[in-house]
């Protein structure tokens, strides 16, 4: 540890003030949280509150049985992100469909899946396209790189999501955010500098390694000891206020805004991206004539509740019990970054 | 969300760069940063490029910390 | 076509089986006790005996730094060697699938040949089948090994004591890391290379630096050493607190892991053994380890603890202590 860390450390094991309460909003924040074992460096007036910014976790259980149908029903290639295999449907997962002989493949890049589809022509090859604004641009392009080059056997299902209007949905769990670095290297910062002017939402951007996630935190605490709303951007070496146009521009090009159902969150207006119609030929959903899927999640599960930071993993009856990271229940429990996962593994410290 | 890995570009070509980190190399987009050079620093997702690194996170956490001590 | 690759026919117990046999096994495994009889007839004895099996099945058959060959006689010799047992015999079952092209069997069995010789350990006996295209993947391997137990050697993973040290013969998750490289699945390319060595060498080394005054000692195969600690921490009914900042992972492993999001703690090794030894012996341990061909990058990465029970514990760079996850399942890449 050097000098910045340690004096940033002091700040927050120090923090004597009235009780606080800091979200962070991105899963690799939860993750890093939990491996670096900082809820244990604070102090029992600080509690962190992992909110929904895990694609995984907030995707809905209808898009899992949408994938299934695709790979089950019409025999299509899915690729995905690894963390979406054992996701857990109405029915079956996607690890499920496999076992059933479906064909899923976990790709590292919708790029990779293009790939794919360029060199198995006889192959009909869909992206499942979660993910944040970090996530989508890669989607977009892959969108583009298939239509430029006419490739028949490519297409994306779409669950893309947008933060913005997520944080609205959560003005009031906490005192402050810790938004999501990779996100705003995207957007900007624009949308985090209005909610702090005009609704007095505190928050600041925070990076990924042990001394950008202390320093982002000791700078939050010190500025709400404070008292005035803060925007700080704490992640500058890669978040620039502007964002980056090129991926804005290109999203903008490929996708438009549109409901989006979050699980736990329910359906949020205008929170998700769906191709434009110049594009509906590589828009699973149309390509394919797919009907209405509804996904019916278990009932037990609280993961809705746990995202919002209305209860903690431990509080849902079925967590550790019947839902463990080996056997899924809800959502939350099957990505690393999942908030029960982490609780789980890391024995709720 | 988001896993980003800062890696270092060897080489660009057309809207496809070759990043490396600890060795091991990887061809990714560099379709949304159009003014990328070898030896940049880059934050890849998803195998696309999405934002030049200016810094180490120390040089970040002096900066960032400047106004509070 | 077929005259290169092995068909149906060298399977059926016949002609063609016996010139397979004759050809490319007999060719490397040639010693007094390679038997052409329906057992090996074996020396009596002395002392107590190590038996152990296991099977292979790595895809693809070839890696960077070994291959399936190599890596049936090293799992078994491993395996052996963390009882204190010093390889002397091996068996070998091949099952093969039909069209598997016959110089990559020669490349195979002349691995097993040059490795069993390094080791000393005699392969005395063999089978092969053949099975039809699509019903195994190339090349299936299954050995089986015995050793004598060294004199004063008792080891289990019942073993480990509070006070313990816990050390590890090198660099973590080499061998997972290159396998997924060789598999190509994501696109990266890295000349990282397994770390698959027989290790009866480094064994003796452990059991004569620490008097044979050694708890346990066990192979880190596929699971990695994360996988190893756990069932440790279960066996022994003992917590084990590992310094995370010593655990020695090579750079390019640290690259390919940083770009798939994986914890290399959890990637196969297959030339590492996990020690836990008297805290007073550790020091020396690592000495001889440092000296030895295969343990170059020897650590004491932790130590057991009477405390958190079958638990496995992190000391992280921010100086505070987290629970290492548990392992689960089939390991893929977190993107997001």
């Amino acid at each position: 540890m050097n000098e910045q860390m340690i004096k940033a450390r002091d700040i927050i094991t120090g923090y004597k003030g009235r009780p606080l309460r800091i979200m962070e909003v991105c899963g690799t924040h939860t993750h890093e949280i939990f491996r670096l074992g900082i809820r244990k460096l604070v102090p029992e007036n600080v509690e962190i509150i992992s909110g929904p910014g895990c694609p995984v976790c907030v995707t809905a259980v209808g898009f899992i049985d949408e994938a299934v149908w695709l790979a089950l029903e019409k025999g299509c290639t899915v690729c995905t992100f690894g963390d979406l295999i054992k996701v857990p449907g109405t029915e079956m997962s996607l690890a499920g469909a496999r076992a059933k002989g479906a064909k899923v493949r976990p790709v590292y890049s919708p790029l990779d899946a293009v790939e794919l589809a360029r060199q198995n022509p006889g192959e009909q090859v869909v992206f499942l396209a979660v993910g944040f604004e970090t996530t989508t641009p890669s989607a977009c392009l892959a969108a583009k790189q298939a239509r430029d080059e006419g490739l028949k056997n490519f297409s994306l299902l779409t669950a893309n999501k947008t933060m913005p209007n997520a944080y609205n949905a959560l003005v009031g769990s906490a005192d402050a955010f810790i938004y999501p670095g990779h996100v705003n290297a995207i957007t900007g910062n624009s949308a985090c500098i209005k909610l702090c002017e005009e609704k007095g939402v505190s928050g600041v951007v925070a990076g990924f390694t042990a001394s950008e996630l202390v320093t982002a935190l000791a700078v939050c605490i010190r500025l709400l000891e404070k008292g005035e709303p803060f925007f700080r951007n704490c992640y500058p070496r890669v978040v620039k206020d502007e964002g980056n146009k090129a991926a804005i521009k290109l999203m903008n090009e490929v996708m438009q805004p549109c409901d989006s159902e979050w699980r736990g969150l329910g359906l949020i207006p205008m929170s998700g991206m769906e191709l434009r119609s110049e594009y509906a030929g590589f828009d699973s959903r149309k390509k394919y004539n797919m009907p209405k899927i509804t996904g019916r999640p278990n009932p037990a599960c609280r993961c809705g509740d746990v995202l919002q930071g209305k209860c903690k993993p431990s509080d849902c009856k079925v967590f550790g019990k019947v839902c463990t990271p080996l056997h899924p229940v809800g959502a939350c429990m099957v990505s690393d970054e999942g908030a029960c996962s982490a609780y789980y593994q890391y024995a709720g410290q | 969300m988001c896993v980003g890995l800062s890696a270092k570009v060897v080489s660009v070509k057309d809207q496809t760069a070759l990043i490396e980190a600890g060795g091991a190399q990887r061809a990714i987009s560099a379709g949304v940063l159009d003014d990328l050079e070898p030896g940049d620093y880059v934050m890849v997702h998803a195998g696309v490029a999405i934002a030049k690194i200016t810094e180490t996170d120390d040089e970040e956490a002096a900066d960032v910390m400047g106004e509070l001590l | 076509m077929t005259e290169n690759t092995v068909t149906l026919a060298h399977g059926a117990g016949g002609k063609q089986t016996s010139e397979l046999i004759e050809k490319v096994f007999k060719a490397h495994f040639a010693n007094p006790e390679f038997t052409a009889d329906d057992a090996a007839v074996l020396p009596k004895a002395e002392g107590r005996l190590g038996f152990t099996t296991d099977g292979f099945i790595v895809s693809p058959w070839k890696f960077n730094g070994g291959n399936i060959g190599k890596l049936s006689v090293c799992g078994t010799v491993n395996d052996l060697s963390c009882m204190g047992a010093k390889p002397l015999y091996m068996t070998c079952a091949f099952v093969i699938e039909e069209g598997f092209p016959l110089d990559a069997l020669e490349e195979i069995a002349s691995a097993m040949e040059k490795t069993a010789k390094e080791v000393g350990v005699k392969i005395v006996a063999g089978d092969t089948k053949v099975a039809g295209k699509g019903q195994c993947d190339g090349v299936f391997i299954t050995t089986t090994g015995m050793g004598v137990i060294r004199e004063g050697a008792d080891t289990s993973g019942k073993y480990a004591k509070p006070g313990d040290a816990v050390i590890v013969t090198g660099d973590v998750g080499r061998h997972g890391c290159t396998i997924l490289i060789a598999r190509d699945t994501y696109g990266i390319e890295s000349d990282v290379d397994s770390d698959c060595a027989p290790l009866w060498a480094t064994a003796e080394s452990v059991f004569d630096a620490a008097d044979n005054d050694v708890h346990v000692i066990r192979d880190a195969t596929r699971g990695g050493v994360g996988t190893v600690l756990y069932e440790i921490a279960e066996q022994s009914d003992v917590g084990i607190a590992l310094d995370q900042t010593k655990i020695p992972v090579d750079e390019r492993v640290k690259g390919v892991c940083g770009m798939l999001g994986l914890e290399p703690l959890y990637l196969a090794c297959e030339g590492r053994f996990v020690i836990f030894a008297p805290a007073d012996k550790a020091e020396k341990i690592v000495e001889a380890l440092k000296k030895g061909k295969y343990s170059q990058n020897a650590a004491i990465i932790g130590r057991v603890t009477a405390e958190n029970k079958g638990r496995v514990i992190l000391e992280t760079e921010i100086g505070t202590q987290t629970i290492l996850p548990q392992p689960k399942g089939e390991l893929l890449p977190r993107i997001c």
